[in-house]
């Protein structure tokens, strides 16, 4: 096991869909959102599963994107919303059959530093731990 | 174009229509459903402030499809689904929009010389 022992309270948020409209959310995604519910509930972990896992990988920044004269340089870049969580503390968890579709659960220097593995139904048989289980 | 903030489709619309309109095409833009919230007025020209860097400014979704309707003059038409606007209470739009009832759609496919759907409501 390697997550904590114990959750002490914490609250476990579950990303299971990725790339839900980069110039339309820019910063606020789902994982700006799982900042303030870590500084509001008191502790949050985060397990990306689906298409999400592919947030843990690492990868250039987002480019700009024109748009008639302008330069939108403000695109939701979730690899940078990941950092702000585990610089804030909060664990992130990817997990491993949905790495190992994208061919990466054998090579975890790819993921973002600070980004742990969840075996299959790891992170599900520790629900009880938590306080609180929300899919974001 | 369908539902913005569900997938990146929007975000693909837009950068067709960008690319096209910078190849000298004329583009029809026709919103659907949700898609039609994009261009209200009520939205004003940035996004709410980002507590996490509160001085930078975010484009709302209207100012972005002004700033294409202002830098494509003639060339670049948005139309709306007046009914999916009116139901989603979407009153208020950029004046540069059209909104149109949906028995219209198939008089804008006719105008087109092709029709692109990205997603319906």
């Amino acid at each position: 096991m390697r997550h904590q022992e114990k959750a002490d309270g914490r609250v476990l948020a579950i990303v299971e869909r990725g790339y839900r409209g980069a110039l339309e959310k820019q910063f606020f995604d789902e994982l700006y959102l799982a900042t303030e519910l870590h500084r509001q509930l008191g502790g949050l972990d985060v397990l990306l599963r689906g298409q999400a896992v592919t947030y843990a990988l690492d990868a250039p920044p987002v480019p700009p994107l024109r748009i008639g004269n302008r330069t939108v340089d403000t695109l939701t870049d979730p690899r940078q919303g990941l950092r702000t969580l585990l610089e804030a503390g909060v664990g992130v968890w990817a997990e491993e059959p949905d790495l190992a579709a994208l061919g990466a659960a054998g090579s975890p220097d790819r993921l973002l530093a600070g980004i742990r593995i969840a075996r299959e139904g790891e992170t599900a048989s520790r629900w009880t731990d938590y306080r609180m289980v929300c899919f974001l | 174009m369908g539902a913005p903030h569900g997938s990146d489709q929007v975000t693909s619309a837009l950068r067709l229509t960008q690319a096209l309109l910078e190849r000298g095409a004329s583009v029809q833009v026709w919103t659907c459903g949700y898609a039609t919230l994009l261009t209200q007025r009520a939205l004003g020209p940035d996004k709410p402030r980002n507590l996490a860097d509160w001085n930078r400014d975010y484009p709302s979704t209207a100012a972005l499809a002004e700033e294409l309707l202002t830098a494509f003059p003639g060339r670049l038409y948005w139309y709306g689904c007046r009914f999916c606007s009116d139901d989603r209470g979407a009153a208020e739009h950029l004046p540069q929009v059209v909104l149109r009832p949906p028995a219209g759609y198939a008089a804008n496919v006719a105008a087109a010389g092709k029709t692109l759907l990205v997603g319906v409501i």
